[in-house]
């Protein structure tokens, strides 16, 4: 429950139960047709619960449609996703929605916030969808928001808001509902570097404190080099990976 | 980058954007439709109406007759006219009678029978045989004097259908005048005792003719061989004079139906001949002219109705075109931004805008004329039912204008609509655009808008000022009689808006826009909102200046003040709605979304409830105007007085020994309590009983011009007051109103006095008009220009169809003769609305012995009313009747003069004043019944006993027939309750045709909401996205999208219902009716709208709901 504060700890414990398990993954585009596209082929994959994970690879290889897949954005053409020991293949349209606003939080590029709602509503918006009271909800949206340094711009629209503050409010949103599995589409990748190692921070913060898994998927070899571990990705397929941690000095 | 490159970019953005530009298309096409449509409707109804009028005048543009009333031309003539009229195609002889004529119970009193020559010149035109559609040589038919053709129209009016077995028999009439001649032996004088006698004939129709075709056929009800009428109308002349035309009949062109003459060029062809004529010899008619002057005050009516609900349709569709536009540019500011980085400028970006724009324009155009050929096509077809004129006369009138029209209007909406959205679109901030972020609003103005709004207070105080100050015959706005008439509410409303609107600008440079935009809102709509609901009928005590313009001053401020009060408080109203939504389950989400896009997106917010707010301000006055008015004809009971039945025979009653008809009539039936029995009579071509309108014996005298055929009719006092002394006896018997008065009797100014009062004043002008001795001043007043020679009845009065309409005689001179002396006449009442109150006219009593008409003057003293109980009942007029049954009667039009039985004894038409005539009747001798009955006037057991009545009297050898031993008697019975019921199905129908207007902006209203809810949807795939990413169920999606349009479609229907109850107040204060809401079309309404946005929004809230949130998070417009 969101009601419990990210402030309170819990330590990272390796070997922990997988809470993503992918095997046999393929997305095909424009199925059947002659210029068919062919963007993830038979990709397998494990992430533990706790994991912070990042996604690298060139551009076209396949990242963001694998974060599509596992946040259930889009449908897969073939293969299995299973997410907190939940197959989602079984889930009915209706149970899935409500699986993703329960179990997955999502963080864009672009932030992708309602331009006209404010900070704290949109904030608020997923604990509405699960039937919070009005009033319980906007308490625990300022809560967060004040949280995440964001407690002077509650009710700015994101129009009114800089990068980094709108990517503040778009964690807030994620974070919420407190989710399984929080994805990030190259979260810190409309934002400067200083502004990127605040959200960066945040992210670890947030991985440390709840325990909660984190997979990002980025071009920026410091970013990914926060994470635990490094998945290289190149034509729809898992090439190698890489395992935390990585020192400062090689990265930065 | 210059023209080529907004080419360019246009080409591309119209070829790419299909679905978006398709609706655009749309929109423009709608608003092309409309205006199309509107056009053609309103010129075809013109065009029904005038040719249902000019139906019956055939081919014939003029006729020639003898200049002398009464007169007759010779065959002779034919010569000397033609070298008149050398434009003429066509000239043909006719000589007219009318007789009356029955067919088993079937009856009509006056028939014209027309002789004309079997071999008529062909210019005009052909008749057709009913059955098979046939051309009929009538040479062929009419070889006797008693062979007829009957036309169609009569036929049905007998009862006969196209499969009758002919030849049948009518009967008729002739009347035969002998005299005898005697001579006194002592003097040497001859004295002349003329006998009138009856001849009684059986007419054989040959054939019927069909009289919906365009044709001669159209003109005629009866004919007959020239030669044969011209026997039976010899008859009527001692000197059996054979050789009589009444007429020549001119044509200056051919197929009038297909191509109507040019009303210009006919009164110019009519002037030229009246100006070659020689003194005395002839004078000329043209009903054609006279129709066209009567379409023209009905179609001015009517066309200020249509043209104000027009304009404020098409509103609805520009504002359908910008919505779109603007929703168009919003869509695009990403684009536009990248175009402006890339080094596009300002006036590329409103250019390529404009080009679109254009290709919509004309593209809408085309397709807008396509729509609105196909609307004025199904509005013709209604018209048809309308006016019951055969589908031969009534064709959409499309003229070459409306098309090149049709596709200038749609360039020039596509242009205008695109301007503002254009400008707006190139005034991006570049960044903004880029980063996705939607030009937000203004708090403050800027300094030039200010200086604007200061320009446009003082226009609106120096229009203010107009009144009393400027223009001094209109009273100041400081004085409470500043406000009583509509001309100065013209400036009170065009100043007061001109002045808060500026004022509104200026103070949202200093507070908030919102403030001040508030202030102007509610100003704007509350001062119309004053006119229609406290000026209108409290102050203004004169309506008849209620001009389309004051009307769309009105009725504009009140909407787009309306408007703007929910515009500049849509935050806090949706704010209220989320607070209300987000408490209920499972619309938690709805409640963050929906109120929230609808308040972020002002302009196209507020345009799209603009849309509904606008068509459902005119249907709920359309809708309130029907019962309103059923409410004001609902009052029939108390305001016929208890007369439930009306019976006229053909005739004067026959004088039977012991019996009357009016005892007759009591024995028909137990519930029938009281039977007031009157006299009346019908001029119809008699000239010597025509109303003189000036001194029949003065020198100034002119017999073309100054003799009106109106009827006249017997009041008495037993008839009216019963058994009642005078005004306060409450035993009156038939103590109907009357709408004018006689100068002696004191009225208030204002025209909303109750009917308490107006009854009273009609008590007390009865008692005038019994006392013998009482006389009333004449007044310097004129006949309306209906007796000039052109008969131009547009200049016409039609006030005294209107009720009360205040003291009319104020500030008019009296009439004082040679010696200064105030001339003084006895009275007469009327319910012909053409004589004015005050007018002094001269009636033929009797004949001399010389055989002219003796005549006496009178003054014209009250006016019966002719909008209670349907109009008086002894009147057989009513505009209600002319356009139903597309008939006019020129007599019936003009109504009746009502002397009182001392005068009415003076008369040989109403009485025998000196010795028996044709018309003359003895004392006891009625023909007009009223009837009152224990049975409520609504009561359908009325029905029955008017069929009781007609039986009795229409039964060959049976009943009255058989009492008076004369089978010519026929009784016609009306039920009072039935003529309010025709004025009320006319209402309805006019009503019913408004209402097609308004459904049409119904129409386009759901169509725009469609056209909306699909732009919505594309634009947002974004957003929805997002919402379906963070875990929005596709229901709730769906629910946004729906919900959106219902709040915008019941906003707008609450506007309309406000408003429209607002500007019916109005007009039921106008008409003195109580406004009547009918809640259950309200009801309607609002199911239709919700029905509308559901399903509007349905399809593509279902599509969005489904769009895979992955790929509608790439949507970047």
């Amino acid at each position: 429950m969101a009601t419990k504060s990210i402030q309170k700890k819990h330590s990272v414990t390796q070997n922990e139960e997988p809470i993503l398990v992918i095997s046999g993954l393929h997305k095909r585009y424009s199925e059947g047709k002659s210029n068919e596209v062919h963007a993830i082929r038979g990709l397998d994959l494990t992430v533990r619960k706790g994991d912070m994970m990042a996604i690298m690879g060139p551009s076209g290889c396949g990242k963001t449609t694998l974060l599509n897949m596992i946040g259930h954005l889009d449908r897969r053409s073939e293969g299995n996703i299973v997410i907190d020991s939940i197959d989602t293949a079984t889930l009915s349209d209706g149970k899935m929605t409500g699986f993703r606003r329960d179990k997955i939080g999502f963080i864009f590029q672009l932030f992708n916030l309602f331009p006209f709602l404010s900070a704290v509503e949109n904030v608020e918006t997923p604990l509405l969808l699960k039937g919070m009271k009005a009033g319980v909800a906007r308490e625990q949206a300022k809560m967060v928001l004040r949280e995440l340094g964001m407690g002077d711009r509650l009710y700015h629209l994101p129009s009114e808001l800089s990068g980094g503050q709108q990517q503040r409010v778009a964690v807030a949103r994620a974070l919420i509902t407190e989710p399984a599995i929080i994805l990030g589409d190259e979260p810190t990748g409309d934002l400067d570097s200083t502004t990127s190692a605040d959200v960066m921070n945040l992210f670890r913060r947030i991985n440390k404190l709840n325990r909660q898994t984190l997979v990002l998927v980025t071009h920026n070899r410091w970013i990914a080099e926060q994470c635990d571990y490094i998945v290289h990705m190149t034509d729809g397929k898992i090439s190698r990976v890489e395992q935390g941690p990585f020192t400062k000095e090689e990265t930065q | 980058m210059g023209l080529k490159s907004s080419f360019m970019v246009a080409k591309r953005s119209l070829w790419r954007r299909k679905t978006k530009n398709l609706s655009a298309i749309l929109a423009v096409t709608l608003g092309v439709t409309l205006l199309v449509g509107i056009q053609i409707t309103t010129n075809t109804l013109e065009n029904a109406f005038l040719t249902s009028l000019l139906q019956n005048e055939g081919e014939v543009d003029f006729s020639v007759v003898n200049a002398t009333t009464g007169g007759y031309l010779t065959a002779a003539d034919i010569a000397n006219i033609s070298a008149l009229v050398p434009n003429a195609v066509g000239i043909m002889p006719e000589l007219t009678i009318d007789v009356p004529i029955m067919l088993g119970s079937q009856f009509d009193s006056s028939v014209e029978l027309a002789g004309i020559s079997t071999d008529f010149p062909e210019e005009f035109g052909t008749f057709y045989d009913w059955k098979t559609g046939d051309e009929i040589d009538i040479g062929d038919y009419l070889t006797d004097n008693t062979t007829i053709l009957l036309s169609s129209k009569l036929a049905e009016n007998l009862g006969l259908d196209k499969d009758v077995a002919l030849p049948i028999s009518v009967t008729t009439e002739f009347t035969n005048l002998t005299v005898s001649i005697t001579v006194d032996p002592t003097t040497g004088n001859y004295t002349a005792t003329p006998t009138y006698n009856t001849e009684r004939v059986e007419l054989t129709v040959v054939a019927i003719f069909d009289s919906s075709r365009p044709g001669i056929g159209s003109k005629y009800k009866m004919i007959m061989a020239l030669e044969y009428v011209q026997q039976w109308r010899s008859l009527q002349d001692t000197t059996r004079e054979t050789n009589c035309i009444s007429s020549y009949l001119i044509a200056l062109k051919t197929d009038h139906f297909t191509t109507e003459i040019d009303e210009d060029y006919l009164q110019e062809q009519v002037d030229l001949f009246e100006e070659s004529i020689p003194e005395d010899t002839y004078s000329v008619e043209s009903n054609r002219l006279t129709f066209f002057s009567v379409a023209e005050i009905v179609m001015t009516l009517l066309s200020t109705m249509l043209t104000a609900l027009g304009l404020l349709v098409m509103v609805t569709g520009i504002l359908l075109i910008t919505n779109v536009q603007l929703m168009s540019v919003e869509d695009r500011e990403f684009q536009t931004g990248v175009l402006r980085a890339v080094g596009e400028n300002r006036r590329g970006i409103v250019q390529s805008i404009l080009i679109e724009n254009v290709f919509q324009g004309i593209l809408g155009g085309m397709f807008g004329l396509i729509g609105g050929l196909a609307f004025g096509q199904a509005v013709a077809l209604y018209l048809v039912e309308l006016f019951g004129t055969g589908q031969h006369s009534v064709q959409p009138v499309v003229s070459q204008e409306i098309v090149i029209l049709a596709v200038i209007v749609g360039v020039a909406l596509g242009i205008i609509t695109g301007i503002l959205p254009a400008l707006r679109a190139s005034r991006v901030n570049i960044v903004d655009a880029l980063r996705g972020i939607k030009s937000s609003f203004e708090e403050k103005s800027g300094r030039n808008l200010a200086l604007l709004g200061i320009l446009a207070v003082i226009t609106g105080v120096i229009v203010l000022l107009y009144n009393g100050v400027l223009n001094e015959a209109y009273q100041p706005i400081w004085v409470s009689e500043g406000w009583n008439t509509l001309d100065e509410w013209r400036t009170i409303l065009t100043g007061a808006g001109l002045l808060f609107s500026g004022a509104g600008i200026v103070l949202s440079r200093f507070i908030s826009r919102t403030k001040a935009l508030n202030i102007t809102a509610i100003a704007l709509w509350a001062a119309p909102v004053f006119l229609f609901a406290v000026a209108m009928g409290e102050w203004i005590t004169d309506i008849t200046g209620l001009a389309t313009d004051i009307l769309i001053i009105g009725v504009t401020e009140i909407l787009v003040g309306s408007i703007l009060i929910v515009a500049v408080n849509l935050p806090p109203v949706m704010n209220a709605l989320r607070n209300l939504l987000v408490k209920m389950k499972g619309l938690k989400g709805v409640g963050q979304i929906a109120p929230a896009l609808i308040s972020s997106h002002k302009s196209r917010s507020t345009l799209t409830y603009a849309i509904f707010a606008v068509i459902m301000t005119l249907n709920v006055t359309v809708a309130i105007l029907v019962p309103t008015n059923l409410s004001s004809v609902n009052q029939t009971g108390e305001d016929s007085r208890g007369v439930d039945l009306i019976v006229s025979l053909n005739k004067a009653e026959a004088q039977i020994a012991n019996t009357s008809y009016v005892e007759e009539l009591y024995k028909l039936d137990s519930h029938i309590t009281d039977v007031i029995a009157f006299k009346t009579y019908s001029t119809t071509t008699d000239y010597t009983k025509f109303v003189a309108v000036n001194d029949p014996y003065s020198s100034e005298f002119n017999a073309q011009t100054d003799l009106l055929p109106i009827g006249y009719g017997e009041i008495t006092s037993d008839q009216i007051r019963g058994n009642a002394t005078d005004t306060y006896d409450s035993d009156w018997r038939y103590d109907f109103y009357l709408s004018s008065f006689p100068d002696s009797i004191t009225q208030p100014l204002e025209s909303d006095v109750s009917d308490e009062e107006l009854l009273d004043m009609s008590k007390q002008a009865w008692d005038l008009f019994f006392n013998s001795s009482y006389t009333m001043a004449a007044y310097n007043v004129s006949l309306d220009a209906l007796l000039s020679e052109d008969r131009d009845l547009s200049d016409v009065d039609l006030s005294g169809l209107e009720g009360y309409g205040g003291n009319e005689l104020e500030g008019v001179e009296v009439l004082q003769d040679e010696n200064g002396n105030v001339i003084e006449n006895p009275v007469v009442f009327t319910d012909s609305f053409i004589l004015p109150i005050g007018l002094q006219i001269w009636i033929p009593m009797n004949m001399s012995e010389y055989g002219v008409p003796v005549y006496q003057a009178f003054t014209v003293a009250g006016r019966l009313d002719s909008n209670r109980a349907g109009g008086f009942p002894l009147s057989s007029f009513s505009v209600g009747n002319i356009l139903s049954e597309g008939d006019f009667d020129f007599v019936d039009f003009l109504g009746k003069i009502y002397l009182t039985e001392y005068w009415a004894n003076q008369t040989n038409f109403l009485a025998e004043a000196n010795g028996k005539t044709s018309t003359s009747r003895a004392s006891n001798q009625y023909d007009c019944f009223l009837i009152k009955t224990t049975y409520d006037i609504e009561d359908q057991e009325l029905e029955s006993i008017a069929q009781t009545i007609e039986e009795f009297t229409n039964t060959n050898d049976d009943g009255y027939r058989l009492l008076a031993s004369d089978n010519f008697y026929v009784a016609s019975t009306t039920l009072l309750y039935s003529t309010v019921e025709s004025t009320l199905e006319m209402t309805e129908r006019v009503v019913s045709f408004l209402q097609i207007y308004v459904t049409f902006g119904l129409v386009i209203g759901a169509v725009g909401m469609a056209v909306i809810s699909v732009r919505n949807v594309s634009e947002r795939k974004r957003e929805i996205g997002m919402m379906r990413a963070i875990g929005f169920p596709k229901t709730q999606v769906m629910i946004s999208v729906l919900l959106e349009l219902v709040v915008l479609g019941v906003i707008g229907l609450v506007i309309g219902i406000v408003n429209g109850v607002v500007i019916s107040a109005g007009f039921a204060n106008m008409q003195n009716a109580t406004m009547i809401i009918p809640w259950s079309d309200l009801g309607v309404y609002l199911g239709f709208i919700t029905l509308i946005a559901l399903s509007a929004g349905a399809i593509p809230g279902w599509f969005a709901s489904r769009i895979p949130p992955a790929e509608a998070l790439r949507y970047v417009g």
